[in-house]
């Protein structure tokens, strides 16, 4: 018996997703936000992987999400030692305020 | 699904969640009259015959103590953590098995709350909710000696359930599969090189299990790695804003969590419901299976209410260096060990 | 039945990822993302990867956003503060983008008629929601880029390890 989800269904959850993502990365000032707007980002494209890889019958969607996942551990790591870095300097997350880099 | 399918299944996964902390109230008894007895003392021994009326007692206290909130906490999620760590404690407990699965007037009845594809890492999945209730709890008592305790205790937890997982992953690779069912009947039967002992994952993976047990110790939060509750330290940690049954609903989530890690202990190293010798059949069966899961499962907490009051508390520093300088060694040179002897299973 | 279940985790997962977006406080953010993350390992159970899912849960929201709870509650972050001076041209121009990339993603992703199949038809040796077959791809086929993985893991342990440690002084 064919399933039951089907794929459009899957698709639009993760435009969705992706678009607050987007929302939220280009409309928030609070760096730490951003960064959450952005692993929102790749969550959305994880679910639009393993759609289609349970569509098409095929393992590659579980594996590609599986090294998505290591790999975005690795960089809220890094993104996250930055960040507390970036703080102990400037005492601020707005990141309207860390322009030192603006001509 | 007929109606009786789905009657079996509401009772498999609401009857472990109603009984566990039924088994918390003698629980507390038996901890106090143990530490009396270690201690050289009598213990609660006047509420009742042999004070066994005193955890009723107890409890009926904690419902009518008065109930605080701080005036500065963060309400929402104040009130939410202690729930968090209820369901935490409870849900671990779905993927134990308690028995084989029975075949009762042609229904096939598992004796297991959920056989999952990816039982036992399920089991670290809940952890992390574990850690949320106190991180929670710390954060929103806005009360710093909390904040400190909480995040002491979260940090505790993750460090050790890295050791613990790696322990758990040299049972997953000899038993080949995650679920506990597969694992508890892997070790049914006699040992094939000392055929008078059973052939239990203790035995080939003795570190292993001393690895997974300690942190078990430290997942828990109970002595000797309980700092970021000790009294004396930090008033009491993380719940130190928590009054009357808020703070009933942590030390229910405690012993409910002794509970389950000593029965995961059980299942995991030490057969499980299974006895070396005996195929469990019908409901007989069923009960025997509960029974040896349960004396086993009592067996472990005995050990973690002899350790308790026996060993004195680590340092915070020393806890984190066992954690991550030791029993994480320890734990992959077990892995390596358990690759090795399946290398040689299949080799031969 | 299926369809219910990941429409309802779906609409959950929208749910807490707008209020993500929307809160002021920064560890509510969190705590929404955290109850969305849940929510989106529901749907991938539901789309025959559990050990995607499980995964999922363990990492992303039992470690990735503790770390992000942990970061801000010993920086003590505050909330956002209403700026003093409002850049209207930012948020115009910033809905929208958002508008329009929404419009053309939502409009890309009209798939045919493929539809998924039920959990309990992949669940089985070798099906596709089987955690041995894909362990088995991973430490062949893939395992390259599984060890290339490890040593990723490191360098960023040590990078976070080598940014975030105070300056001794000398």
């Amino acid at each position: 018996m064919i399933g039951s989800i089907p794929l459009s269904d899957v698709l639009l959850v993760s435009g969705a997703l992706f678009s607050i993502g987007v929302a939220g990365a280009l409309l928030r000032r609070n760096a730490i936000q951003i960064f959450l707007s952005i692993e929102l980002m790749m969550n959305a494209a994880n679910l639009a992987l393993l759609g289609y890889g349970a569509a098409l019958g095929t393992h590659q969607g579980q594996i590609i999400v599986f090294f998505v996942i290591a790999i975005a551990a690795a960089e809220a790591a890094v993104g996250l030692a930055i960040f507390v870095a970036l703080f102990r300097h400037t005492e601020t997350i707005d990141v309207n305020k860390i322009n030192l880099l603006k001509w | 699904m007929t109606v009786l399918d789905w009657v079996i299944v509401a009772l498999r996964v609401v009857l472990p969640a109603l009984i566990l902390p039924a088994f918390v109230i003698p629980l507390v008894w038996v901890e106090r009259r143990v530490a009396a007895f270690i201690q050289d003392r009598p213990g609660p021994n006047r509420v009742g015959p042999f004070g066994l009326m005193q955890s009723p007692a107890d409890i009926l206290k904690l419902f009518t103590k008065e109930d605080t909130v701080p005036a500065s906490a963060d309400k929402f999620l104040f009130l939410l953590a202690p729930g968090l760590a209820v369901l935490a404690a409870l849900s671990t407990f779905a993927i134990v098995p308690f028995g084989p699965t029975l075949n009762i007037a042609g229904h096939s009845i598992p004796m297991i709350g959920a056989d999952l594809s990816i039982g036992l890492l399920y089991v670290f999945a809940i952890e992390g909710i574990a850690v949320y209730s106190i991180v929670l709890a710390g954060w929103s008592s806005n009360d710093k000696f909390a904040l400190m305790g909480g995040i002491r205790s979260s940090a505790q937890i993750i460090s050790y359930e890295l050791a613990m997982s790696t322990a758990a992953a040299g049972v997953v690779l000899a038993a080949g599969s995650f679920r506990l069912t597969d694992i508890v009947v892997m070790q049914q039967g006699g040992h094939h090189i000392l055929p008078f002992l059973p052939r239990w994952n203790v035995f080939p993976q003795f570190f292993g299990f001393l690895v997974f047990f300690i942190s078990a110790f430290a997942e828990t939060n109970r002595l000797p790695f309980d700092l970021p509750e000790a009294e004396a330290e930090l008033v009491a940690g993380y719940h130190t804003e928590y009054s009357a049954m808020r703070f009933g609903s942590y030390f229910l989530a405690e012993y409910i969590n002794v509970i389950v890690a000593s029965a995961m202990t059980a299942t995991l190293y030490f057969g499980g419901w299974s006895l070396p010798g005996y195929h469990p059949h019908g409901i007989v069966g069923g009960v025997v299976s509960l029974c040896v899961l349960a004396a086993k499962t009592a067996f472990f907490v005995l050990v973690f209410i002899w350790v308790r009051w026996t060993l004195p508390r680590f340092r915070y520093d020393q806890l984190m260096k066992l954690g991550w300088k030791a029993l994480l060694p320890l734990a992959l040179a077990n892995l390596l060990w358990v690759a090795g002897l399946e290398m040689y299973r299949l080799a031969r | 039945m299926e369809r219910l279940f990941f429409d309802a985790a779906a609409l959950l997962a929208i749910l807490f990822a707008g209020l993500m977006v929307v809160g002021r406080d920064p560890v509510k953010s969190v705590l929404s993302l955290v109850v969305s993350f849940f929510a989106l390992a529901a749907c991938y159970v539901l789309l025959l990867a559990p050990l995607i899912a499980v995964l999922q849960v363990i990492v992303y929201a039992g470690a990735i956003l503790v770390l992000f709870l942990f970061v801000l509650m010993l920086l003590n972050v505050g909330r956002e503060q209403p700026d003093g001076a409002r850049r209207p041209i930012q948020t115009v121009l910033g809905s929208l983008a958002v508008v329009v990339f929404a419009g053309l993603l939502l409009g890309m992703l009209r798939a045919t008629g493929t539809r998924i199949p039920i959990l309990t038809e992949a669940v089985g040796p070798e099906g596709l929601a089987d955690p041995a077959a894909l362990a088995r791809l991973l430490f062949s086929d893939y395992l390259l880029h599984f060890e290339a993985v490890s040593v990723l893991l490191l360098a960023a342990l040590v990078g976070a390890f080598v940014l975030a440690r105070r300056e001794e002084a000398p």
